[in-house]
């Protein structure tokens, strides 16, 4: 009789483990996934559905209609927007590529002492624990008619009247978005080149080849996924700017997600919709683009 | 060689130009900080050094026509939030992430799923969070609608830290607790969770400083009490003073306070780990 | 006591166990030895709980446990890198599965130190105990590692390549220290190995595995004089093996005819021992009932108490020729030397085409 009980409750533990083992992987799943349909994916349809709705004066109401649509793609503000939203993210794409891929390739590459590497990339990430809205703000000393750069350049005797255009115009802009997303784009190529094995470079060195062809053979192809994630943080975040534009344009240069910011303002919900479907449309084509190069999955 | 040896120095004095010019407006907001006050405006030249406007921030200055901050609500909000983002996005990061570490049909919608919530910019997601809310008729408030969508953008945060965690974990230290004997849940918590717990702090880190400075998603949802980006926002409209720059300056050196933290319990982690882990591999009897 | 049934499992359609059938019996030392791939490591795991058979079961005295998870099933799993928990020092190791296991735990805190101070003095860690265990050298923590499995006191303790890790001075102590610490505890071990003087050295029986099918399951000393089949002849590397066909009573291969004892109908392979053969002195004759090939002389290798010559066949092969020195001197020959082998036709094993062995002693000795 004793031999039958441990046996029997061997057997009906293994039955409730056999439970865990079947839909305990469900159950660790579906938190996260419930979460994000409803607050990400719900919100995102909803976005669709509103930019289909009447919109009236200070209303919307749910009868559907393409209005908004055609008033998006008729105008020359709205679309002219979208056109500007395209160039200046194009622009800091290559200009955050540009100017950060040497400073990655001296981080990641060059610099082969663990700690130092460590430092500088911390160097670089510090001026993100102020607040991004006051980096932002920071920005208009410095270019302003009589910014920290105007002074420091007439000392220097270089200029002898203040540069006007730095603030306030679309150059300040992107000024102001390279100098805060370059940090994005220069981690993850850090990262690829770091993880390069020396012994590669050396091979190639000891085979005769130039620095550049080694560069061009070797080192960019094997940092090529570190650009790719970088391009895909820089663009998710340029294309969705609003705050930039509105602190160092002084309203003059207005974004799809400005647009946004001023309609949902005035209670236009069905025309921001609009918007957000074109931003949410174009965002898409540019990840899945980006992500065609590389596959996210594996880099990890 | 010399030519390699001159390129690096190139590079490395083009890497120090890159790093002022990540720092300079911060070097200017520090500047400007120190502007006399109340009358002192946000901008060169500097009228005379002073700390009025850390006292101003402080609210310790005399009252002016320069609207104090609202520091006690928005920044207790803001912390508060943050708080919360942190650990509820770190758990489900860390057990979307254990579920990763079996294959499973369907894991690639699900991994792209978690991932879309990082990608879709934070104007989007405010607008059709709000519209949501608008329509199902629940009030928007910072610990309700915001708070959700602070989680959907850094709970893909802390599942990829923790992906890339448990993707260098070896898990046949599980295994041979499970082959002691030991259920899974008791393993996690005993062998597992210890040896991640590092990865687990950058995943919180994370977490915690995108959500304290989160203003997008917070604009169309936060409702009516505003969080501290959401104040900071308010100021474009008005007029800028340089209590926002000394609000700057305070709040970065806190935040360096706070790293430093998270610098000694990883560097006490790691050592441990030097002593404890690693060790030496030949004989030492 | 534990018994397997006809276990499969596949992974992406290849077979990685197939049809394993097997009878555990208790207080056993049982090596088990395949070839890398041969699916060992894959059957330890099917054992322990770690993979799902595709069919088959696993029974333990009487139970079936094949959809029991690893913890609820009482057999102990060493791998073949330790797995030492890395935050806890040895007694903590070692007292981890006893403290916190589900079935049975020991909460009283006197007598798990008591169990985990046997345990440590048993595998002779005594003085270690609140060593970090990255601390440990590799024999320490494979140590550690059986103390850690052994102090639960499972039914059957499963050991993947347990010495693999280890450098040859130390596999040596350690083959002799597993066998006197399963002894004193009385427990079954089922120790993989790829390493068939391990194989042979250690077990009361040993199973050849090869792609994931059981060729023979026997005391190693069967398995060594009368291997079941041609690849276990192989396996064990104590063979030399020949393969051809019977014509005209004689086994006959590129390597010359051989004179067969016995009546077979047929024949596909043709096995002698390294130590059943000599080499002809120069002018020695081939005695009566004896083989004999020419062969070309490679290199010889000196072992201490054997040495080992190494010979190339005329089909291009090698063949092995060990000498024990207790008996003779060792010979020298020149490389490329031709040289004589010879055996006694009786000592030979020979297979049918299907590589089943169709004769040895014993059956000539029924005869």
């Amino acid at each position: 009789m004793s031999a039958v009980e441990p046996a029997d409750s061997a057997g009906h533990a293994a039955d409730r483990s056999g439970f865990m083992q079947k839909y305990g992987h469900f159950l660790l799943l579906a938190p996260g996934v419930i979460w994000m349909i409803l607050f990400l994916v719900v919100p995102l349809l909803m976005m669709l559905y509103v930019s289909f709705w009447t919109q009236s004066t200070f209303s919307i109401s749910p009868d559907l209609t393409v209005k908004s649509w055609v008033t998006f793609f008729s105008s020359e503000t709205y679309f002219g927007a979208l056109l500007r939203t395209l160039r200046i993210w194009l622009t800091v794409l290559v200009l955050t590529f540009v100017i950060g891929y040497p400073a990655a390739l001296f981080i990641g590459q060059h610099v082969r002492n663990k700690t130092v590497q460590t430092i500088l990339l911390v160097a670089c990430v510090i001026p993100f624990w102020t607040s991004f809205l006051i980096r932002v703000l920071a920005w208009r000393p410095m270019l302003g008619k009589e910014g920290a750069i105007n002074i420091v350049l007439q000392k220097f005797g270089l200029i002898s009247q203040p540069i006007e255009v730095l603030l306030f115009t679309e150059l300040s802009v992107i000024i102001g978005m390279v100098q805060i997303y370059v940090v994005f784009m220069v981690g993850p190529i850090a990262f690829m080149l770091a993880r390069i094995d020396d012994s590669l470079i050396e091979a190639a060195r000891d085979l005769g080849a130039s620095s550049w062809r080694i560069f061009r053979k070797v080192i960019f192809p094997l940092s090529l996924p570190g650009v790719v994630v970088g391009a895909i943080f820089v663009s998710v975040m340029v294309l969705g700017e609003f705050a930039t534009a509105s602190a160092l344009s002084g309203r003059k240069v207005n974004l799809l997600g400005n647009i946004i910011v001023t309609q949902v303002g005035s209670l236009k919900w069905a025309f921001a919709a609009v918007i957000g479907v074109v931003l949410t449309f174009v965002m898409a084509v540019v990840i899945i683009g980006l992500l065609r190069v590389v596959n996210l999955r594996r880099e990890l | 060689m010399r030519n390699f040896n001159f390129l690096k120095a190139g590079l490395g004095f083009y890497t120090a130009l890159f790093i002022t010019f990540l720092y300079a407006p911060f070097v200017v907001m520090g500047i400007l900080s120190f502007q006399a006050g109340p009358e002192g405006g946000p901008q060169f030249p500097i009228i005379e050094w002073s700390t009025y406007w850390y006292q101003h921030v402080l609210g310790i200055a005399p009252p002016s026509r320069v609207a104090p901050l609202p520091i006690a609500e928005a920044l207790t909000r803001s912390l508060t939030l943050a708080f919360a983002t942190m650990v509820v996005s770190t758990v489900l990061g860390t057990l979307t992430a254990q579920a990763f570490r079996r294959h499973f049909k369907g894991s690639g919608f699900v991994f792209y799923l978690v991932v879309l919530g990082m990608m879709v910019p934070g104007v989007l997601l405010g607008l059709g969070m709000a519209l949501v809310a608008d329509q199902v008729g629940i009030a928007r408030t910072w610990w309700g609608t915001a708070f959700v969508l602070h989680v959907v953008y850094t709970y893909p945060f802390a599942f990829l830290v923790m992906l890339a965690i448990f993707n260098r974990f070896d898990s046949s230290v599980e295994e041979a607790a499970w082959a002691l004997g030991v259920p899974p849940g008791r393993t996690f918590r005993k062998i597992t969770f210890p040896l991640i717990f590092p990865g687990v702090l950058s995943a919180m880190l994370f977490a915690f400083t995108l959500s304290y400075d989160e203003f997008p998603r917070t604009l169309f949802t936060g409702g009516s009490e505003v969080t501290m980006p959401i104040a900071i926002y308010g100021t474009f409209a008005v007029e800028i003073h340089p209590n926002l720059f000394a609000f700057g300056v305070l709040t970065t050196v806190f935040s360096f306070a706070l790293l430093s933290v998270y610098g000694l319990l990883m560097a006490a982690s790691v050592r441990r780990a030097k002593t404890k882990g690693i060790g030496v591999q030949e004989d030492i009897e | 006591m534990m018994e397997v049934r006809a276990l499969a499992k596949a992974f992406s359609g290849v077979k990685a166990i197939d049809e394993f059938s097997l009878q555990v019996h208790a207080d056993e030392y049982l090596t088990l030895l395949g070839p890398s791939g041969s699916g060992k490591s894959t059957l330890l795991r099917l054992l322990a709980g770690l993979e799902k058979p595709d069919s088959g079961s696993i029974w333990l005295n009487g139970v079936d446990i094949t959809t029991q998870p690893t913890h609820m099933r009482n057999l102990g799993f060493v791998q073949q890198k330790y797995a030492l928990f890395p935050h806890l020092n040895v007694i903590d190791n070692v007292a981890f599965g006893l403290r916190h296991r589900e079935l049975d735990p020991v909460t009283d805190p006197a007598r798990v130190e008591k169990r985990v101070a046997d345990i440590l003095e048993l595998v002779g860690l005594t003085d270690l105990g609140g060593r970090m265990v990255g601390q440990l050298s590799g024999g320490q923590k494979q140590r550690v590692s059986l103390a850690r499995t052994l102090v639960t006191e499972p039914k059957v303790c499963l050991l993947d390549e347990p010495l693999g890790a280890l450098d040859a001075n130390l596999r040596e102590r350690m083959t002799v220290e597993l066998q006197k610490i399963r002894r004193a505890l009385g427990v079954t071990f089922m120790h993989v190995t790829g390493n068939e003087a391990e194989a042979i050295a250690m077990g009361d029986r040993m199973i050849v595995l090869d792609r994931g099918r059981l060729l023979q399951v026997d005391p190693p000393d069967t398995i060594f004089t009368v291997p079941a089949t041609i690849d276990v002849a192989r396996y064990i590397n104590a063979y030399n093996i020949l393969s051809g066909t019977l014509s005209d009573g004689r086994f006959t291969s590129s390597n010359g005819a051989f004179p067969v004892v016995g009546d077979v109908p047929e024949l596909g392979y043709y096995a002698v021992r390294y130590d059943a053969a000599h080499v002809l002195a120069p002018g020695e004759m081939v005695p009566d009932g004896s083989a004999s090939m020419s062969a070309r002389f490679i290199a010889s290798e000196f072992m201490g108490s054997q040495i080992i010559y190494i010979f190339r066949r005329i089909d291009g092969g090698t063949f092995e020729v060990v000498r024990h020195l207790s008996r003779e001197d060792p010979a020298s020959y020149e490389r490329d030397q031709q040289c004589t082998i010879c055996w006694h036709a009786a000592d030979a094993l020979l297979f049918d085409v299907k590589g089943r062995l169709v004769m040895d002693n014993s059956m000539r000795g029924a005869a």
